[in-house]
C-alpha cells in the first residue's frame, strides 16, 4: 500500500518546524544565508535543504491572503527522475518513497532536468558530488514511523497515511467546506499522480506550483534519455551547462540584492 | 490561563488579541484548528497581518495601544444589545455571578478621563474609597440591574462614550470590520456558547496593560464566558515556565503562591495580615448568600511558608520568623525598570542575572547597558555567553573604562536537568534529565545549593541580627540537592507525622504544617507520589471535554478550569450541555467532571445561609466587573501611549495614564513631528526571547539570519526604500540598523483622518553569539504600567530611513 502525505495549506501556520525537523533527522548541514527582504530561507531546495516553506502574499478580489506551502520531493507514482537516470540510481519503493542510491550515481544530473518539480539538487561544494533530495524519510517509513517533518507539524497541516485514504480525506475536506478550498487535490493526477497531495484555498498556480497534465513525465523523457546514449551524454552536458548558467544567474541576482544594501 | 491549551478546541469563537499565537505559540494552533473544524470563528486583532491573521476568519487591524478603545466599544455594543435582546445573553450569570448588581459609593465620580482627586500620579485615599461598594461588609445589590448606582448602570454610562465611530477613529479599524468583530464575538453571550480570548505581551506591555486585561475580563463576564469550557481569559505565556516562575514569586511584589511581600510598615505578622488578608464581603439580595472568601486562609499559607523556610527556628513565640523576611519600602519600585533606574543612579552594587539577558531584553537597552557599568559585580548564570555577560566589551566601549567584575556560571540547559515546568494552563509537568551538562555546567538548583551552603558557612559564627536570616534558614538537602526533595518541600509536610500534606485544606496557621507554596500543595502526596509525573492519556471527563485530568497535575488541586462553579446555573445545570465542566451534582456523589471550585451544592439546592457564591477567591464571592483595587480606577479608560502620534486623546482631555511609571534615567521622549511612525516590538517563530539560545543554533540562524524590521509598501515608498534595503530605525533613545522587509502585510491605518504607519521591530538580536545584529530594545523607553511597571515595549514613536 503506497504511503502519502496530505498537506493542507489552510491549516499550515508557516512555523517551519518541518524544515528544521527534516535537517535534524537527516543531519543535514545548515546553509549560510542572508535576509533578502523575506521571511523565507534558505532560498532554494538544495543538497542540504530537502524541504522548505514558501510564503506567498496574494492580494486578490477576496482580500489579502498569505499562503504557506511546503516544497519537497513529491514522490511521484511514475518518477521522471527514475526513468531519466541511466544507471538506475533511483528506485520507486512499494511504500511510495522514491529513493536513490548515491553509490550508483555518476553525477550526470539527468534527474535534475527530468523532474517536473525541480527537486533533485546537487552537492556543488563537495569533491565527489551526489544528487540529494527528500527521501520521504524512508528509514523511518521502514521502521513504521511517520516522516520527521509530519511528526513535528503542530497544526495538523501535514497528515501521513495511506495515499488512497489521504486522497479520500482531501476530497472529504473540500466537500465539507467548499468555501475554504479550491476544488483541486494537487498531486492526485499531476504527472501521473504523486504520493504527496496538496489542498489549498488558492489555485496552485498562484503559489508557484507547475501546471501539469495527468501524463507521466517519463513518457517524454524515455526515448530521449535511453535511445542513443551518446546523444544523451551530450544533452546531459548541455543541460548541466544550462543548469549551471541559471544557478549562476540566481546567484548574481541574489548578489545584486545584497550589494545594493551597502550603498 | 483560566482554562488550558486543549480547552481552546471547545470554543465557539476565539479572539486572539495582542498575540501572534501562530508564530509564538505554534502548538496552540493544534487546538485552534480543531475548534475551527467544529465551526468556531477565529478573530485576530493586531496592528499587523501575521501568520495568525492569515488563518483568521476576521482580521481586524488596530493601532498599537488602542486596545481599551477597541474592547470598550465591544462592551458598549453588548450593553446596548442586552437591553434590546436580553434573551441572547446569560443574564442570570451576569446578575448572580458578577458584581454587576452591586451598589457603588455615591461619591464615585468620573470626569474627563479622571476618577477623582489625583496627586503626583497617585489617586488620593478619598478617591480610592469612592470606587468601593457603598457598604463593604454587606453591600446592597439590585439584581434587576436598574439602580443608577449599581455597577451595571455605571458601566453603561461609562462605555456609552465608546460608540463605534469614535472607537474606529482611535483604533484605525475599518468600521465594517469592527462591526463584524462585535457581532461575531458577542454571539458567544448566548447560553451554551463560549468565546475565548487568547492574549500575550501585545496586550500587557503598555502603560495601561493591566487595564487592557481588565477590559477583557469585563467583556468576558458580560458574556458569561468565565469558568466555562472553551471560554476564559487565556494568557499565552512567553516562555515554557513563565507560569511556574510567577507561581514561585519571580516578581518583586509577591512571595510564592501570590502572598504579598511584607513591607516596612507591617511591623509584625499580625500587622501584615491586617493589611493583606481580606475580610469576607456578604452581598445582600443575591440568590447565593455565602462568600467563602478563600483568602481568609491567608495566615495558614503564610505560616506554612515560613515553616518551610525557617523550619524548627520558626515558632509561634517568634512570629514564625516573620521578622527575618526582607521588607519592602512601599515608596520604592522594585521591578525591572525600577531596579535599572537605581542601578543607573549607582544605588545598586551587585546584580545576579539568572537566565536573564537585560542588555538585549530590557527597555532602553543602551541605558541599561550603561547602568550595568555602575555595578561592582555582576553574575551571569546562562547556557551561553550572552550580551549582559559581555556588556563590558560591547561595540563602542573600551573594556578598560568599565570596572564591573563579571562572573560567569555555566548553567545546564533544560534537557540537562530534572525538575518541573508549569505551562500556561497551570499544568505542572515533570521533566527528566536526558543528557549530562557539558563541562562544568550545572543545574541552577545545584548552583544555588553551593552558594547557600557557602553563605551559611561564612555567617555561621557571626551572631549579628542581619545574618540571622541566613543562619536560621532551613537548608538541609544533604550532599546532593535534588529536584525531588524541593518538590516535596513545596508541597509541604505535617510537622507531627513528617508525612506529605494531602492538600492546602489541611494547612494550618499554628506552625504544625509547612508548605513552600500553598497552591502547589496536593502535587506530591503520600498516596500518589509526585503527580507531575503522571502520564494518563485517557480523558476521564464524562463529556470528554479534553480535560485529561490524569496527565500531570494542575494547580489548584488539579482543577483544570478555574472558576468552574460559574459553569452551571443556580440549579446546578451546566450552561452548555455539550461541554459541561462540572455536572450532575448529587448530595452523596458531589460533582462529577472537573474538580469543582469549592465543592458546595448548587446555590438553589443548598440550605439558606450556606448558598455558596461561585468565585471563591473574591471576598464578595462574585467576579469583579467593577475592579476597585487597581491604581488608575475601577474601570478601564482609554489613554494614549506615552509616545503617541496623536495630538489629543479622542476619548477625554486626559492624554496619558495618569498613574503610569515614567523612568528618569536616560529616558528621552520622542514627539510625532520628529518620529511620526509607531514602532512595536515582537518575536518571530525561529528565534526566542533575547535570541541567545537560538542565535547560536545554525539550523535556526539559516532560517532567520539577520536582524530585520517590517514595514508597509506605502511607508517604504514615502521613504524611498526597497525590500531588502539596509535601513536605520530611530527613536529619541537611539538608532538601530536592520534589513527592511517591505510587505503588503503592513498597511497604514486611518487614525482620526490621518494615515498612521507601523514599523515592526524584532527583539532577538545582540552583539554576542553566532548571528549578531542590533537590538530592538535600543529603541524602547523606560516607562511602565501603572500597576505592574511592565515596560511599554509595544508602542513608541520612531522613524525609518535608508542606512
Ligand atoms: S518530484 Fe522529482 S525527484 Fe521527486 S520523485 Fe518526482 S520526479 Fe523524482
Ligand atoms: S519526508 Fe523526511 S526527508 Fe522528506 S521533507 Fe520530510 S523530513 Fe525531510
Ligand atoms: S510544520 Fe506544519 S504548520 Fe509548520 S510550516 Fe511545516 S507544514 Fe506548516
Amino acid at each position: 500500500m503506497s504511503k502519502g502525505v496530505l498537506f493542507d495549506a489552510t491549516k499550515c501556520i508557516g512555523c517551519r518546524a518541518c524544515q528544521v525537523a527534516c535537517k535534524s533527522w537527516n543531519e543535514n548541514r545548515s546553509e549560510d544565508t542572508a535576509n533578502r527582504g523575506t521571511a523565507e530561507n534558505p532560498p532554494h531546495l538544495s543538497a542540504d535543504t530537502w524541504t522548505k516553506m514558501r510564503f506567498t502574499e496574494i492580494e486578490g478580489k477576496d482580500g489579502f491572503q498569505w499562503v504557506f506551502t511546503k516544497l519537497q520531493c513529491m514522490h511521484c507514482e511514475h518518477p521522471a527522475c527514475a526513468t531519466a537516470c541511466i544507471v538506475g540510481a533511483f528506485e520507486k519503493t512499494k511504500e511510495g518513497a522514491v529513493v536513490y542510491d548515491a553509490k550508483k550515481c555518476i553525477g550526470c544530473r539527468y534527474c535534475m532536468v527530468a523532474c517536473p518539480f525541480g527537486v533533485p539538487a546537487f552537492e556543488w561544494d563537495r569533491p565527489i558530488p551526489y544528487i540529494r533530495k527528500c527521501t520521504f524519510c524512508f528509514d523511518r517509513l521502514k521502521g513504521g514511523m511517520a516522516p520527521s517533518c509530519a511528526t513535528a507539524c503542530p497544526s495538523g497541516a501535514l497528515s501521513f497515511g495511506d495515499r488512497a485514504e489521504l486522497l479520500a480525506e482531501a476530497k472529504r475536506r473540500i466537500e465539507t467546506a467548499p468555501a475554504r478550498y479550491v476544488p483541486h487535490v494537487y498531486g492526485e493526477k499531476e504527472a501521473g499522480g504523486t504520493c504527496w497531495l496538496y489542498i489549498s484555498s488558492v489555485p496552485f498556480e498562484s503559489v508557484g506550483f507547475p501546471k501539469l497534465g495527468p501524463e507521466r513525465m517519463s513518457v517524454f523523457s524515455d526515448p530521449l534519455m535511453h535511445a542513443v546514449p551518446p546523444v544523451a551524454v551530450v544533452v546531459a552536458g548541455l543541460m548541466t551547462g544550462i543548469y549551471w548558467f541559471s544557478k549562476r544567474r540566481e546567484k548574481i541576482a541574489a548578489h545584486e540584492d545584497i550589494s545594493e544594501e551597502k550603498e | 490561563m483560566t482554562n488550558h491549551w486543549i480547552d481552546i478546541r471547545n470554543s465557539d469563537c476565539i479572539m486572539i488579541i495582542g498575540s501572534n499565537a501562530a508564530e509564538n505559540h505554534p502548538i496552540s494552533f493544534k487546538w485552534v484548528a480543531e475548534a475551527m473544524e467544529r465551526g468556531a470563528k477565529l478573530i485576530h486583532v493586531d496592528p499587523r497581518f501575521s501568520r495568525t491573521s492569515a488563518k483568521a476568519h476576521i482580521y481586524a487591524p488596530l493601532r498599537s495601544g488602542a486596545d481599551i478603545a477597541f474592547i470598550g466599544g465591544m462592551i458598549n455594543y453588548v450593553l446596548t444589545d442586552m437591553d434590546k435582546h436580553p434573551e441572547n445573553y446569560t443574564m442570570e450569570y451576569l446578575r448572580q455571578y458578577t458584581n454587576a448588581a452591586f451598589i457603588v459609593n455615591s461619591d464615585y465620580g468620573f470626569n474627563d478621563g479622571i476618577f477623582g482627586e489625583i496627586q503626583d500620579g497617585r489617586y488620593s485615599e478619598a478617591a480610592r474609597n469612592s470606587w468601593k461598594y457603598a457598604d463593604m461588609n454587606t453591600p446592597a445589590t439590585d439584581p434587576a440591574l436598574k439602580d443608577p448606582r449599581c455597577v451595571f448602570q455605571l458601566l453603561k454610562k461609562h462605555y456609552a462614550r465608546y460608540d463605534a465611530d469614535t472607537v474606529c477613529r482611535i483604533t484605525g479599524t475599518p468600521s465594517e470590520v469592527y462591526s463584524e468583530v462585535m457581532r461575531t464575538f458577542c454571539e458567544t453571550g448566548r447560553r451554551g456558547k463560549a468565546g475565548t480570548i487568547m492574549y500575550a505581551m501585545g496586550a500587557t506591555q503598555h502603560t495601561y496593560g493591566t487595564q487592557n486585561i481588565r477590559s477583557y475580563a469585563i467583556l468576558q463576564l458580560l458574556l458569561g464566558n468565565i469558568g466555562v469550557a472553551g471560554g476564559g481569559i487565556n494568557a499565552l505565556r512567553g516562555t515554557s515556565n513563565v507560569q511556574g516562575s510567577t507561581d514561585m514569586a519571580l516578581l518583586s511584589h509577591i512571595l510564592p503562591g501570590y502572598l504579598s511581600v511584607p513591607n516596612d510598615q507591617d511591623g509584625n505578622l499580625e500587622g501584615y495580615l491586617k493589611r493583606v488578608r481580606p475580610a469576607a464581603i456578604s452581598p445582600r439580595n443575591l440568590a447565593g448568600d455565602k462568600s467563602l472568601n478563600w483568602w481568609g486562609n491567608y495566615k495558614k499559607y503564610m505560616v506554612s511558608l515560613l515553616k518551610a523556610w525557617y523550619g524548627e527556628a520558626a515558632t509561634a513565640d517568634n512570629d514564625f520568623c516573620f521578622s527575618l523576611l526582607p521588607k519592602a519600602d512601599p515608596k520604592v519600585n522594585y521591578t525591572h525598570i525600577g531596579m535599572f533606574e537605581a542601578m543607573g543612579e549607582g544605588r545598586i552594587k551587585g546584580l545576579w542575572c539568572w537566565g536573564q539577558n537585560p542588555a538585549v531584553g530590557g527597555p532602553n537597552a543602551t541605558g541599561e547597558r550603561e547602568a550595568l557599568g555602575n555595578l561592582d559585580w555582576l553574575v551571569s548564570a546562562d547556557i551561553w555567553l550572552n550580551e549582559t555577560a559581555e556588556f563590558w566589551k560591547r561595540p563602542g566601549v573600551k573594556p578598560a573604562d568599565i570596572d564591573t567584575e563579571v562572573f560567569i556560571l555555566p548553567a545546564a540547559a533544560s534537557y540537562e536537568k530534572e525538575g518541573s515546568i508549569t505551562n500556561s494552563g497551570r499544568w505542572v509537568q515533570w521533566r527528566y534529565r536526558a543528557a549530562e551538562p557539558p563541562g562544568k555546567a550545572m543545574a541552577d538548583l545545584e548552583l544555588m545549593d553551593l552558594i547557600v551552603v557557602k553563605l551559611k558557612e561564612l555567617y555561621a559564627k557571626e551572631e549579628t541580627p542581619q545574618s540571622e536570616g541566613i543562619r536560621k534558614l532551613s537548608w538541609d538537602y544533604g550532599d546532593r540537592i535534588t529536584a525531588d526533595a524541593v518538590a516535596r518541600e513545596i508541597n509541604g509536610y505535617s510537622g507531627a507525622t513528617g508525612k506529605l500534606i494531602g492538600g492546602f485544606g489541611a494547612l494550618s496557621d499554628d506552625g504544625s504544617t509547612s508548605s513552600g507554596n500553598w497552591i502547589y500543595c496536593n502535587m506530591y502526596t503520600e498516596a500518589e507520589g509526585n503527580k507531575a509525573k503522571r502520564r494518563g492519556t485517557v480523558d476521564g471527563h464524562p463529556a470528554k471535554i479534553g480535560l485529561y485530568s490524569d496527565w500531570a497535575w494542575c494547580w489548584p488541586m488539579n482543577r483544570r478550569i478555574l472558576y468552574n462553579r460559574a459553569s452551571v446555573d443556580l440549579d446546578g445545570r451546566p450552561w452548555d450541555d455539550e461541554h459541561p465542566v462540572i455536572l450532575r451534582y448529587e448530595p452523596e456523589m458531589k460533582w462529577q467532571g472537573d474538580v469543582p471550585d469549592g465543592g458546595a451544592a448548587p446555590v438553589n439546592k443548598a440550605p439558606r445561609g450556606n448558598r455558596q457564591l461561585p468565585f471563591i477567591m473574591e471576598p464578595e464571592g462574585v467576579a469583579r466587573i467593577w475592579g476597585f483595587g487597581r491604581a488608575e480606577g475601577p474601570l478601564p479608560e482609554a489613554y494614549e501611549p506615552w509616545e503617541s502620534p496623536l495630538k489629543k486623546n479622542l476619548m477625554s482631555g486626559t492624554m496619558y495614564n495618569p498613574c503610569a511609571f515614567v523612568g528618569a534615567y536616560r529616558n528621552e521622549r520622542g514627539t510625532p513631528d520628529k518620529y511620526p511612525c509607531i514602532g512595536t516590538t515582537y518575536r518571530c517563530t525561529e528565534h526566542w526571547q533575547t535570541g541567545i539560545m537560538t542565535r547560536n543554533l545554525p539550523w535556526l540562524v539559516e532560517m532567520m539570519p539577520d536582524m530585520y524590521i517590517e514595514l508597509g509598501e506605502d511607508l517604504a515608498k514615502a521613504r524611498g526604500l526597497k525590500n531588502g534595503d539596509r535601513v536605520t530605525v530611530s527613536t529619541a533613545r537611539g538608532e538601530i540598523s536592520a534589513v527592511a522587509l517591505v510587505t503588503k502585510r503592513f498597511k497604514p491605518l486611518l487614525v482620526d483622518g490621518t494615515a498612521v504607519h507601523h514599523i515592526g521591530v524584532l527583539i532577538h538580536w545582540g552583539y554576542s553569539g553566532k548571528s549578531t545584529g542590533d537590538s530592538g530594545n535600543v529603541l524602547t523607553a523606560h516607562v511602565g504600567d501603572a500597576n505592574t511597571t511592565i515596560p511599554e515595549f509595544k508602542t513608541f514613536l520612531c522613524d525609518v530611513r535608508r542606512a
